[in-house]
């Protein structure tokens, strides 16, 4: 379907991309589900969309209201937009070391943000904006990690939209962030086609961002399930830097760097079924496309450049 | 047998400071036993109750070892062991 009667209308339905120079043979193939074709640019139109109007059927958010989120991005900017066409107002709550595009997004689409520290990263966002939900009971925090829409919506579009365009998928790899993705998909393969391994690619940052002043400071999301994944992989700069360059320089696409990581975490599984002499199709996320990501610098100079830049920045 | 393990800032207290420390072991319960001989009580941060804590996240080669096996995870010559605590994405 090519029309829609609006734009929030039109979020999802992505299509899904065979990647015939990264796919080792004919036997392993490698699909990518272009996500950066959403709305606002990114897989987290799907449940920010989710989120906003389960709150408004059960009677959470009502007309007038101020939604309030803890994100590194991309949620934020999904969820300004959807609150600017319905008119909410929205605060986010985003660490001060994510990219400056993230920003001048979120404030053109509307939103207000406070910063919380780079040390402890979206860990610190999400303390940040439970402290802020208690001083302004009225508001509406949505809370991505812990909120069943999120999930959701990709049991219900992501995972029903990869089965119906590849119905001989046998992997599905994605980025585990808030984890609702892999949930929602996994909740979908485990019922309609079980033998589909899940696999998570988790970005692993500089020192910065795990500065917790003590261990029981960390963050596991409510959502998480870990016995709907199968495998998880934990993927540093370095090699999120090489995957998206060579996804770039190899089948044109254009990535942000988190794709790199899951990209990276796919090939894995695409060379392990080489070894084992089986066939697979292994679909995987592009969460977003790279114009996000320029400044970084992750795109220029030598891999060595690129990491030593990405240092202490939240990339995914 | 030696295998690099990545220490976290908020364990380094127990290395002197050391980013990455050599152990050995064939499982990893028996790296974390002779981690604790060379570091002691940086085991008890690893571990409660017979199980790595809800909130650490251990990496064999970067791959989870909670899918590995947990504890049980085999660990051979040249291998990498990353500890991290467990943190926030989206």
């Amino acid at each position: 379907m090519a029309r829609f009667d609006s734009l929030l209308e039109s979020v999802g339905g992505t299509p899904l991309i065979g990647l015939p120079r990264l796919s080792p043979s004919p036997d392993v193939r490698i699909w990518a589900k272009m996500e950066d074709r959403n709305p606002t640019g990114s897989i987290k139109d799907r449940p920010a969309l989710r989120m906003i109007e389960q709150a408004e059927k059960d009677g959470t958010l009502r007309p007038g209201a101020t939604i309030l989120e803890p994100t590194s991005g991309n949620t934020g900017i999904s969820l300004a937009m959807a609150a600017k066409l319905k008119g909410y107002r929205i605060v986010c709550v985003m660490p001060e070391n994510t990219s400056e595009e993230r920003r001048l997004l979120l404030r053109m689409w509307g939103a207000e943000i406070v910063s919380s520290p780079a040390a402890g990263g979206s860990n610190e966002a999400v303390r940040v904006a439970k402290r802020i939900a208690g001083e302004h009971p009225d508001w509406v925090m949505l809370y991505q990690y812990g909120n069943d829409a999120n999930a959701l919506a990709h049991e219900e579009t992501t995972g029903p939209e990869l089965l119906a365009d590849l119905p001989e998928i046998t992997h599905f790899v994605a980025g585990l962030g808030t984890t609702g993705t892999l949930m929602g998909a996994s909740r979908f393969f485990r019922a309609a086609k079980p033998d589909v391994k899940i696999v998570a690619a988790e970005p692993r940052y500089g020192e910065l961002v795990y500065g917790l002043r003590n261990l029981d400071e960390g963050f596991v999301p409510e959502l998480y399930d870990a016995s709907l994944i199968d495998s998880r992989f934990s993927v540093g700069p370095r090699d999120a830097v090489r995957r998206v360059r060579e996804l770039l320089e190899l089948e044109g696409i254009f990535a942000g760097i988190s794709t790199g990581a899951i990209l990276h975490a796919a090939l894995g599984q695409a060379a392990k079924a080489v070894k084992a002499g089986e066939r697979a199709d292994i679909a995987f996320v592009v969460c977003d496309g790279g114009w996000k990501y320029l400044s970084t610098g992750a795109y220029e100079g030598t891999v060595d450049e690129a990491e030593d830049r990405l240092d202490g920045q939240l990339w995914a | 047998m030696a295998i690099e393990v990545r220490i976290p800032t908020i364990l380094r207290t127990y290395t002197d400071g050391a980013k990455a420390v050599d152990a050995s072991g064939t499982t990893l319960t028996a790296l974390i036993d002779d981690l604790e001989g060379n570091h002691p009580g940086i085991k008890g941060r690893l571990i409660d109750d017979g199980e790595l804590r809800r909130f650490v996240n251990v990496y064999i080669n970067d791959e989870d070892v909670r899918f590995m096996g947990g504890l049980e995870a085999e660990l051979s010559d040249g291998d990498q062991v990353v500890v991290l605590p467990a943190v926030a994405g989206g």
